[in-house]
């Protein structure tokens, strides 16, 4: 029998943003030099609009214990209403999750301007404490390969 | 004529009133609707082989003749009528129809006109009020075990309240409490249990039999659009029913009893969807992923769900979410239809009825739609005007910027 070696959780976070503004802000972010967890991978989008509710489906289907959207401010979408739809769909999903039996406190969603790198960085410090109090996500075996880390 | 209009109406035809459920106006004005020229077609429901009603199907009728094949409420059939005018009417695109329908029925149309894949100018609906129907192999063994009665040798079933009750050949009536049935696993479907429309105020005109006396032959008719003003105004000139103005008493005793079967209702749902409330979250995804487990991918739900309105859909192998040859399927067959309906979901209980894994999907579908009907201050089916939620984003709300704004 090996000893049990406690390894500190490590959220694993999918982070879609937007070209225009999230994306932006996390490169500014990073040449800023800002802190942040290594626990987000981002997929850039060309607008919060284009994040289809599949993808995050798929992606707490296939292990993820976390999911980030991030897209312009009201007003300020370079394709006018792409983040008002990202809005509604993302209530809608907070829902789906909570009627199936996920939690929904696992998806968040903020507008970060290209500016905001400070805002960026806060709300990846904020998403990842909050994702590590919840522990790792319902799938998350699918992809670790078992159940241990529950 | 306007809508908001009530009459008492009879078929002025004998023949359609002695073989009408009640006064036989519904098949007078589906007959009128033909013979008019208002439309090409008529979509009744009719027992089959002229006997059968628990088998009961679908008659696209071109004969003005023929409409009186239909008459009477059968209660053991879900005929899915609005996916039959989608897919193999080519959405009344072609052809002028008047369909008589359930509220779900109409509902369901209405949600998939605003998706352009029914054309809804061209349908007259006849909407018929309705608090439940029974899936055939349940009822029939329902009436074998509960009323002691050949299935055969029903004539009629009638929902009165809590009651349900079932008229022979021979005159005979038996009542039975409809809840206590269902305890036992007989009574109405899954669905029907929880539905809280019940006078289909969104179809043309809404027909039934609350508000008329008992062992009356009429038809309380609800006039609820332009178009069903203009088209009752033409039937009652023709003379092909005749027309009294419901008692102020008769109006109250109709609001009353449908009243009371939305509280019934709402007293199913609770008791429904308690259990699946009250789970923890693990507990409630433990649930449903060991129901999903069960689903032979037969796709079924989705053939049968009127809302499902993808022209290619996403559960099929190419679409890359869910993978060809496995069952059970990934979860991400349930859960893309799901976030797909779960807005427009009128809980008709298709899906449910066509299910060979007997999952209960309806429970899932209107714990989810509740939950977005409130935040989006949305009822699927109800208004034409109002567009599905998921593409209803409107320009002022570039102007409130708080992200949880709906929740
Ligand atoms: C399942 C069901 C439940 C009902 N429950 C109530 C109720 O609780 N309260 C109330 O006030 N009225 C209810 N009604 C309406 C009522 O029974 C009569 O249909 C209505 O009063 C019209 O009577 P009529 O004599 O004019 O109809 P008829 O002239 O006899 O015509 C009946 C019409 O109903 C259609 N039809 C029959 N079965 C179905 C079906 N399963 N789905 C869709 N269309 C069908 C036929 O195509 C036909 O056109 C219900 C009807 C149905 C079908
Ligand atoms: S869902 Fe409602 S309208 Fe449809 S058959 Fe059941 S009770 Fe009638
Ligand atoms: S999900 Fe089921 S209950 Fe809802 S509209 Fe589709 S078939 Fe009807
Ligand atoms: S009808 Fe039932 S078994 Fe068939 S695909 Fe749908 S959920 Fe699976
Ligand atoms: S362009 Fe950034 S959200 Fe639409």
């Amino acid at each position: 029998m090996s000893e049990e070696v406690k390894v500190e959780f490590e959220p694993r976070i999918i982070g879609f943003t937007c070209n225009w503004c999230t994306y932006a802000a996390a490169d500014l972010a990073g040449t800023a030099r800002m802190k942040y967890p290594p626990n987000i991978r981002l997929i850039r989008q060309m607008c919060s609009g284009r994040v289809d509710p599949l993808f995050v489906l798929k992606v707490f289907l296939r292990g993820a214990d976390g999911v980030f959207i991030g897209g312009c401010h009201p007003g300020e979408c370079h394709y006018m209403t792409g983040n008002l739809s990202a809005r509604r769909r993302y209530s809608m999903m907070k829902k789906l999750l909570e009627s199936v039996g996920i939690d929904p406190k696992r998806m968040r969603m903020e507008w970060i301007s290209a500016s905001e790198g400070i805002k960026f960085s806060d709300t990846i410090k904020e998403f990842t404490a909050q994702i590590k109090e919840l522990g790792p996500g319902p799938f998350r075996h699918i992809e670790t390969g078992g159940k241990e880390q529950k | 004529m306007a809508k908001g209009d009530m009459y008492l109406a009879q078929a002025s035809d004998e023949a359609i009133l002695k073989r009408g459920e009640y006064g036989g106006a519904v098949t007078a004005l589906l007959k009128f609707a033909l013979d008019s020229g208002v439309v090409d077609a008529v979509l009744g429901v009719k027992k089959r082989d002229g006997n059968n009603r628990y088998d009961a199907v679908l008659d696209l009728i071109t004969d003005p003749k023929k409409v009186i094949d239909c008459t009477g409420s059968l209660h053991c059939v879900s005929l899915n009528i609005a996916r039959n005018v989608k897919e193999y009417l080519d959405g009344a695109k072609r052809m002028r129809i008047a369909v008589p329908c359930k509220p779900c029925d109409a509902r369901a149309i209405i949600e998939i006109a605003k998706r352009k894949q029914i054309n809804l100018d061209n349908l007259l609906l006849v909407g018929l009020n309705c608090t439940g129907t029974l899936p055939p192999v349940v009822a029939k063994a329902m009436l074998i075990g509960e009323y002691e009665v050949d299935p055969k040798e029903v004539v009629m079933e009638d929902i009165e309240g809590r009651t349900l009750i079932i008229s022979l050949a021979d005159g005979t009536k038996i009542a039975n409490d409809l809840l206590e049935l269902e305890t036992k696993g007989y009574g109405r479907r899954d669905n029907c249990r929880r539905c809280n429309v019940n006078i289909p105020t969104m179809a043309d005109i809404a027909c039934g039999k609350w508000g008329v006396k008992e062992g009356e032959k009429k038809t309380f008719t609800e006039v609820c659009s332009d178009k069903g003003a203009e088209f009752i105004d033409n039937a009652i000139k023709t003379g092909v029913i005749k027309v009294e103005q419901p008692g102020k008493d008769a109006i109250a005793e109709r609001k009353r009893k449908d009243r009371e079967a939305i509280e019934l209702s709402s007293k199913c749902e609770a008791e429904d969807l308690k259990e699946l409330r009250e789970l923890s979250l693990d507990d409630r995804l433990a649930y449903w992923l060991h129901l999903f487990d069960r689903c032979i991918k037969c796709f079924s739900c989705r053939d049968a769900c009127p809302i499902c309105y993808c022209k290619k859909c996403f559960l099929e192998p190419d679409r890359g979410y869910v993978k060809g040859g496995e069952v059970p399927p990934d979860r991400m067959f349930h859960l893309t239809r799901l976030a797909h309906d779960g807005d427009s979901c009128v809980n008709c209980g298709q899906c449910q009825d066509a299910c060979p894994a007997e999952i209960p999907l309806t429970r899932l579908y209107l714990m989810l739609n509740i939950k977005l009907s409130q935040m989006f201050d949305y009822v699927s089916g109800m208004n034409i005007e109002q567009k599905p939620p998921l593409i209803a984003a409107k320009d002022e709300e570039a102007s409130i910027d708080d992200i949880n704004h709906f929740n």
